[in-house]
């Protein structure tokens, strides 16, 4: 359940500011799916930092190759 | 006189004025003076003369934006030594190609020893364990000493060695030395002076590691013990407005920045996001170290003038590393100027034609003083204004040459003159620049060799090996330059590999360099030029795709015209279809 909705904030982050159209799904490869160069990276971290209200730290982002990846780590960073 | 960048620090290190002003993501702020960056510093140059770190050699540092850079860097230059900054990982990047990179910029360099922040240290594991730096990876507060004493410098002494690009196949490490930074920093203060309503004072994003950042913004303000406000790149990235915002609060006159920076305040930067800013003190908005788009440039102007940004602030600017930064100027006092100029008389004759019509080209400016500037051909011969030919440069600041690699400077550095391998003409003193004959690709104010970026496509199914090319261009009324690719299909290549090919090569080179590719054009077997001795002809091949006469090689019979032509169109159609989606 807070999978789906942390999915959907990202998937929100992605439309608003990587202008993402289409479907977002676990399975997708930030660098090779989502065509994420270093400046959308960055902005894509950022963003959904403001939006979940956490911190990622170097340590995290070391495993992120995937959305899921990324929605893994948010939500243990909210603690739910 | 100062006659190195340490003179400068111990200074500005005895007198009150100035220092630097760090923002953070919430925009708090945190100030350190001259005098105690140069206090902090001494003692990371005692705790480096205790590792035995001596005059020369070279010490590598890694870190975001923040004091711990300017200690650990002018720590470094205190003892005598050489830093060479280095980039740390992009924030969610993929990290395989970082540690290569880093690793072999820590060979090519000779790297003793490394500094980085904690967080970053943690990470660069890899790239360590790779290099083998003699001391290892260390942190600023693991090194810090008592406070040490400045190891006598001369100023031939390189000062800085920075990577202008190819920073894994072909990297060239441009190695500066003391009298060519303090050189170039007198140039720049000469410049922007300090008059009785204006004394300056600049804000930046720009990384540490780049000339634009380091020499164009902290040696300044250093040897003229002024104040300077920083943030990092990636805050800058993820929230443009902190930019101008900071450029409003601390009154800042001058800020630079790559064209691309520019063109993301006007796609990210919200009138919201300006309430209450005043922009009217910027007097000077640097727009160099990539192609400047004047549609970019008007869009800006026009746009930001509601919070009183001045036209006449847009200062396109012409430099490269391997001048120390600046060469060209234009005018501060003036908004930017443009000429257009006749399309086939630059394309294929090489004459610039003032016309109503045409490409409309931004001027960079009048060479700095001090600073020689020829137009020549490629025979050697200097050509009259008005005649495109290659851009070669004299001046105070230029490089001694690439680091250890006696070869490439040979060919780039000629009796005190260098060739920049831009190209461009003189008109009215001005210069204004059509390309490159160099092969490099400059991209959000970074460069990289081609060759990095086609190694990534090695191994793509249906790609002939090694008949690949990258280039970047200008499009006209771009809001910058863009990347494309030229492929050879593999004469075996199945139908299927052709289908997938642009996507499969996009993927590679984002995979690889973390580039976003714009244009994937598949080839015949054959239709890249190539030199006598068979290597690949890039600029040639950019060249000749602009004028649509990118053709595959002589067809014989008609019936292999017919053949040609049914795959070229199938490939242009996978082009197509590769763009649209």
């Amino acid at each position: 359940m807070m999978d789906t909705i942390i999915l959907e904030g990202i998937a929100q982050v992605a439309h608003e500011h990587l202008g993402w159209q289409g479907p977002l799904t676990a399975d997708m490869r930030l660098v090779e799916d989502l065509r994420l160069d270093s400046v959308r990276l960055l902005t894509l971290a950022a963003e959904v930092e403001n939006r979940f209200r956490v911190l990622l730290d170097e340590a995290d982002e070391l495993a992120i190759e995937t959305v899921g990846d990324l929605v893994a780590i948010v939500r243990r960073k909210l603690g739910a | 006189m100062p006659d190195t960048l340490i003179d400068y620090l111990q200074r500005a290190g005895h007198r009150p004025d100035g220092g630097i002003r760090f923002l953070d993501r919430a925009e708090r702020d945190t100030w350190f003076g001259w005098a105690e960056i140069r206090e902090r510093a001494l003692t990371v140059c005692g705790g480096l003369r205790d590792l035995g770190i001596a005059r020369g050699e070279r010490v590598a540092l890694v870190f975001p934006t923040g004091l711990e850079f300017f200690e650990a860097f002018f720590g470094i230059l205190l003892a005598g030594a050489v830093p060479v900054p280095l980039y740390p990982p992009v924030r969610l990047g993929r990290l395989d190609e970082y540690f290569r990179r880093t690793a072999r910029m820590l060979e090519v360099t000779r790297a003793r020893l490394v500094l980085a922040d904690a967080r970053v240290r943690r990470i660069l594991g890899e790239a360590i364990a790779l290099a083998r730096p003699p001391l290892g990876c260390r942190t600023v507060e693991e090194v810090r000493g008592e406070g040490g004493e400045a190891v006598w410098t001369d100023p031939s002494d390189l000062a800085l060695v920075q990577f202008s690009s190819g920073t894994t196949v072909e990297p060239k490490p441009v190695a500066l030395s003391h009298r060519a930074l303090v050189a170039q920093t007198e140039i720049l203060n000469v410049c922007l002076p300090d008059t009785g309503e204006v004394r300056h004072s600049a804000v930046s994003w720009l990384p540490l590691y780049h000339d634009m950042g380091l020499i164009g913004c902290v040696f300044p303000a250093l040897s003229r013990e002024a104040s300077l406000t920083l943030l990092g790149p990636e805050l800058f990235v993820a929230r443009p407005a902190l930019w101008l915002r900071a450029l409003s609060r601390w009154q800042a006159t001058i800020s630079p920045a790559p064209n691309f920076a520019y063109n993301l305040c006007l796609t990210r930067v919200s009138d919201a996001d300006m309430e209450g800013a005043d922009l009217s003190n910027w007097r000077i908005a640097l727009n160099g170290a990539e192609a400047v788009s004047p549609s970019v440039l008007r869009a800006f102007s026009e746009r930001f003038a509601r919070w009183g940004f001045r036209p006449e602030a847009m200062t396109p600017v012409y430099g490269l590393s391997e001048a120390a930064l600046a060469v060209t100027f234009s005018d501060l006092s003036r908004p930017f100027r443009s000429v257009r100029f006749e399309r086939e008389g630059l394309a294929r004759e090489g004459l610039a034609l003032e016309v109503e019509d045409g490409r409309e080209i931004v001027s960079v400016g009048r060479p700095l003083p001090g600073f020689g500037l020829e137009i020549r051909s490629d025979d050697g011969r200097v050509l009259p204004p008005g005649r495109v030919g290659r851009v070669w440069i004299q001046g105070p600041s230029l490089m001694e040459g690439y680091l250890d690699a006696p070869e490439a400077t040979a060919r780039a550095l000629q009796d005190g003159w260098l060739d920049t391998g831009d190209l461009g003409f003189l008109r009215g003193g001005e210069l204004f620049l059509t390309g490159r004959a160099k092969d490099v690709i400059i991209l959000r104010g970074r460069n990289y060799a081609p060759e990095e970026i086609e190694r990534s496509l090695e191994g793509v199914p249906g790609v002939r090996t090694g008949c690949a090319v990258a280039a970047s261009w200008l499009p006209e009324d771009a809001d910058g330059e863009r990347l494309v690719l030229f492929v050879e299909e593999a004469r075996n290549a199945t139908p299927r590999q052709l289908e997938a090919l642009p996507e499969a090569c996009r993927e590679a080179v984002l995979g690889a360099i973390g580039l976003a590719v714009d244009e994937v054009v598949v080839l015949e077997p054959g239709t890249l030029p190539r030199t006598s001795s068979g290597k690949l002809r890039r600029q040639e091949a950019l060249r000749l795709w602009l004028a649509d006469e990118l053709l595959p090689p002589e067809p014989v019979t008609p019936l292999r015209i017919a053949g040609a032509m049914a795959r070229s169109g199938l490939a242009y159609a996978r082009y197509r279809w590769s763009r649209d989606d």
